[in-house]
Order: C-alpha cells, then structure tokens, then sequence
C-alpha cells in the first residue's frame, strides 16, 4: 500500500517465531547463504570484481534512498561520504597491515581487522554527515543540495592535497581483505535497515517529512531531528560502501569520488523511483552493468573497438537521454515509492489494459 | 498592552501579542484565552489576521511582542512540534495531509510524535534524555525488539480508535489523497486529536461544505470536545455561519469590519459574548 514497508511486521517472517528472535533471524539465515555462495562462486576474478562493484552501488543507492527517498531531501554528495569511508578504511587497513590477532588464524584475523577498518571508516563518514547535516538540514528546500555538493568537493580537494592520503596519486597498497560474501553481507544489512525504519514509526516519520514538512511539524514530528538522524545513517552507509570499495580495487584515488560519481548515483535512485528500496536496488544493478552490456554489445557488432573503448565516456550521455526518457514516461522512477512485490503483480494486467 | 495574570486552567494563553512582516502589522496586541471545555471562534473577514494568529499560537511565526503561554509555559521561540508537545494541535485550511500515506498511517504518525507517548519534561537534562531516547528507539525500531513491537501494536490500537471516532474506519488503508474531501478535513482533525491535545485549533473545518455537512460538524466538534476534554478554538470567516451554529446569541462590537470578535459558543446560557477591542489590519 502507501507506505512502502507496512507489511514488513507481517511478511518478515512467516509463522510463529519468538518476537526476541525476528530481529536477528533474518541475519542469521544471510550469513550461512552468504558464505555457501562465497564457496560456489569463487570464480573468475573478473565476476568477482563486477560483483563486488554492483554491491557496493546497491550499498550507495540504498543509503542515498533514506535520504533523497523516504525523507524528500535532495542530497548530491555521496561520493564524498564515500570517499571519507574509502580514505579512513584504507588508512586504517594499511597501518594495521602488520598487525595480526594472534589468537584467530590469519584469514579470520585479516577479516575482524577489515571489520574494524570498514566500521571506522563508516563512523567517520556518519560524523562528517551529521558535522554536515545539523545546519542545512534546519532549512528547508535545497540549500542541502548545496551544501552536500559543496562538502563533495571539499573532500576531494581536501584529499588531494593531504600527504598521508597519497595526494593526487591515491592509496595503493591497501590489503585486498574484501571478497564478495562481505560485499553482500553489507548489501544485506542495508536493505535490512531501510526495510526496517520505512516499515517502523521512524520511517513513517520520514515519508511524513516528505509529504508535507509543516503539517509534520504542527504534528509534532521533530523534522530536524528526523532528518539528521536519516542522513547520518545514509552517510554511515555510504563510508561503508567506500571502505569495501577501498579494499578491491588496487587503488584508490580522488578521481573516483568525483562529482560524476555522486551524480550516477542520484541517477540510480531516480530512476529506481524515489523511496523505493527494492527500485534502487534494481536500478543500482542495472546502471552498473549498463557500460558492461554496451561494451560486449559493440564489441560485437565489430566496431573495430573504437566505440567499446569510449564506452566510458559515452556513459554519461547515455545516462542523460535515460533520464529524459524517464521523466517524460514516467516521472515518478520506475518504482515510484512501491517496492517490488507492489508493482509486479500490477504491471501485468495493466499492460492489457493499454494504461489509458 | 495587558498581561493577565496566568491562570492554570488557562490551557492556551495569548496575551498582547503582535506581528510586524517589516512594516506590516498582521496582528497588533491580540489577547486570548482557552480554557479546558471552551469552544471559541476566532472570527473577521478575510486578510484580518486569523490564520497568521493560529500561525503564531502554533509556533510558525514567532510573535513581535507579547508572550503566548500553553498549559501555562512560555512558549515564546520555542518551534512547532515542541509547542505540538505541550498540548497544542491543529489542522489547516488547505487541507495539508501526507497524501500518498494511508488514512491510518496518517494518524499513526501523530500519535508517535514523542509528545504523545512520553511526558514532555523541560530543562537541559531531559533534553539530553530525550535526545539519547531518540536514539535507542532507532536500535529498538532496527532490532525489531519485542518492546517496539508492543509499542507498534499500542500505536495502530490508538490510530484504529480516533479513525473510528471520526467516522472513517471504513478509509483505513486508503491512501489520504484519494479521500474525499469532507472524509479529509475529518482525517485532518483524526491526525490532531492522534497529538492527545489539551486545545484543538481549527482553521475553517467548514471550508467547502454545504449547510448541512456543516451543522453536522459543529456537532461532531461539541462531541469531541466532551470526548476529549478539549479547548477548541474554530476560525471561520463567514460570520453568518458562526451565528446561525453559535446557539449562544453573540455579537459582533464596533463599526471597523476588520475587529476580532470573540463568540463564545458554549457553555454559556447568557449572552456573554465579548468582543474585544483589536487589531485593524488594515
């Protein structure tokens, strides 16, 4: 119905299960998945790469969606959130290259000690989200646009001219701690978070927010507090997603947190439907994937390779023309602020029907 | 300017009060006083004042001068959901509902609001508390603990309650915008009564309807307020309605178009209506 997220009391879980055990339950059952899958999959590295890389858009997307979806605000500086993820995480996981837990063996002590780097790096990031939301999230309408595009940028500068962040060169070195278990164990956690404040009292905080800030206020809602307390977890989000980001990539420099990057994922969001988790999601996968697609597809329409080797640059145009054709069909993303399992059963018949 | 001496049972207390937008005087030395079972009507034709006295009684606007009290606190400078807290709550007059949630969702978001499910406390330390609260409710509503869970079940009790009280259990899952209109100002007053306050401040619950929708409020709004223990202060700009509803005779003081008069519907079996002396907008 309206609020995406009201059924998640009842569809969680199905049947008699202990309401101590709900909250945890759905962790449970990931973790062993997720490890079967690590198992079965451990394929070529290029699938893994590809997979980590999707992970952490969906991670991106997600969190931005708490923001820009559910709370209405219009916030176009993730990538800096990401990038104080990415710098803190790697930082850390560099300085604690030699270290080893001497009581775990070493895979499982690398892992705590990524755990850690990825938790400092996401906590850094939710400092600098509530250092940066506290006083744009007082006003109203878009000066947070402003203000986030602004702390984008500062970061980038920020980093590229700080020696212990390796300049305009980047961080190369970072142990390679991140496999795509991890990646989707975050992913996870994500969407168990968004589900959970769109399905709660908090969440129904937020859309109120969105819907009409002054009437939520008259009605005692806390907007300020509401929307710091959003942007913090989204920002908390992002510094993770830059953190595992840090740690599969051989290298990580200011050229990946451009503003470029915080606009693709804006773009994911919008086109997944603004407030829709499971839209972002699909969203997040199929932008990644899209230069990926163009890439084989050119190749194999044998175009000596010119044109798949400026795939990257003629993504961004690419996205342009998909927003326009977007907002000109159907301006509320492909979602709107339904989930999945709302639309799915509707489009069908309503193709029939010719949608007049 | 006069300020009365503060009664407690003086839920909602205006006393001087005026606004300047530069050098626009919207509202000039405005004095008001709800009581516990008062039913008052805010009354003047259009650009007299009304709804920017409802927007500084709520905490929109801050006053120039003057001091607005609720339930005997100061409110001067305190923002809208804090003054929500205390026991204020209102409804607009262009319909400002959360359109794409259900009618039930609605309400539900009111009777979250901190204010109705913890006593407001004052001072520095409770703010801290409150602020530390804000956060465990988080983990609570992340975890999906057994006490959010109660609390969830507690809130959709209380929400399915006010809808039946207004007439609208039938709307429940639907969502707000594709109401009604009447069925909306009705979810409007649900959504405030949701906020458990001490005075109702309605702003032309009667906009848009015909004679006999609107005689049918007035009784649903004495109902309410018996139900609920309420003050409720009505703005409505169309004299004649409030006279013809009013079943005390009231009247309207001074030749200037533009003076606030103060009906005083019920109870009250003599004709005590004052008016007051007040602000020319114009």
């Amino acid at each position: 119905m309206a609020t995406p997220g009201a059924t998640i009391l009842s569809d969680d879980v199905a049947g008699p299960i202990p309401p101590a055990l709900r909250g945890i339950l759905p962790v449970l059952i990931a973790l062993p998945v997720l490890a079967l899958a690590e198992v079965l999959l451990g394929a070529s590295p290029f699938a893994t790469y590809l997979l980590s890389v999707v992970g952490v858009n969906i991670i991106l997307a997600v969190s931005l969606n708490i923001v820009n979806g559910m709370t209405g605000q219009f916030s176009i500086g993730h990538a800096g959130f990401m990038a104080v993820g990415a710098y803190i995480a790697g930082v850390t996981s560099l300085s604690l290259k030699e270290v080893a837990l001497s009581f775990l063996p070493v895979a499982a002590s690398d892992q705590v000690l990524f755990v850690v780097a990825l938790l400092a790096g996401g906590v850094c990031a939710a400092l600098c989200g509530f250092l940066v939301g506290l006083p744009s999230l007082r006003l109203r309408g878009d000066y947070l646009a402003i203000v986030t595009l602004g702390f984008g940028e500062i970061i980038r500068v920020f980093v590229q001219n700080t020696e212990a962040f390796g300049r305009a060169l980047g961080l190369s070195g970072i142990p390679q701690y991140s496999s795509v278990a991890m990646v989707y164990f975050w992913v996870f956690l994500v969407v168990l978070v968004a589900r959970r404040i769109a399905g709660s009292s908090h969440g129904r905080s937020l859309w109120a927010i969105r819907e009409d800030e002054v009437a939520a206020e008259a009605m005692g809602v806390d907007t300020t507090g509401y929307k710091v307390r959003a942007f913090v977890i989204s920002s908390f989000f992002a510094g993770i997603a830059g953190g595992l980001f840090a740690h599969f990539v051989p290298i990580i420099n200011p050229g990946s947190f451009t503003f470029v990057k915080s606009m693709e994922i804006v773009v994911m969001v919008v086109l997944g439907g603004l407030g829709s988790t499971t839209g972002a999601i699909v969203a997040a996968i199929f932008l990644t994937l899209l230069p990926e697609g163009l890439r084989s597809l050119f190749g194999a329409m044998g175009a000596e390779g010119s044109l798949a080797q400026k795939v990257d640059q003629i993504r961004m145009p690419v996205y342009g023309v998909l927003l326009v054709v977007l907002m000109l069909l159907r301006p509320q993303g492909l979602f709107g602020t339904k989930e999945l399992w709302d639309v799915l059963p509707r489009w069908l018949p309503r193709k029939k029907k010719g949608l007049s | 300017m006069s300020v009365a001496a503060t009664s407690h049972d003086a839920m909602l207390q205006a006393s001087g009060v005026s606004i300047r937008f530069g050098g626009l005087k919207a509202l000039t030395d405005f004095n008001l006083t709800v009581r516990q079972g008062d039913l008052l009507g805010l009354i003047g034709p259009n650009g007299a004042g009304k709804s920017t006295a409802f927007n500084v009684l709520t905490g929109v606007y801050q006053p120039t001068e003057g001091e607005v009290r609720v339930a005997g606190q100061k409110v001067n400078g305190w923002v809208p959901h804090q003054i929500n807290h205390l026991g204020l709550a209102r409804t607009f007059q262009n319909i400002r509902l959360f359109r794409a949630l259900t009618a039930l969702d609605n309400v539900k978001v009111a009777c979250r609001a901190q204010g109705a499910l913890h006593p407001v406390k004052l001072g520095q330390v409770a703010k801290m508390g409150t602020a530390l609260r804000n956060y465990r409710d988080w983990w609570r509503a992340l975890l999906l603990t057994p006490g959010f869970q109660r609390e969830e079940r507690e809130l959709t009790r209380q929400a399915e309650h006010l809808l039946d009280v207004m007439g609208l259990s039938h709307r429940r899952d639907e969502e707000a915008k594709n109401l009604p209109y009447g069925e909306q100002r009705r979810l409007e007053i649900a959504r405030a009564l949701g906020t458990r306050p001490k005075v109702l401040l309605l702003d032309e619950p009667a906009a848009g309807m015909n004679t006999r929708e609107k005689a049918d409020l007035m009784v649903l709004i004495r109902r309410l307020r018996d139900e609920f223990s309420l003050g409720v202060l009505v703005i409505e700009h169309d004299m004649k309605l409030v006279m013809g509803i009013c079943e005390t005779p009231s009247r309207r003081c001074g030749a200037c178009p533009c003076r606030w008069a103060r009906a005083r519907w019920w109870p009250s079996s003599a004709p005590t209506a004052r008016a007051r002396r007040a602000p020319c907008a114009r």
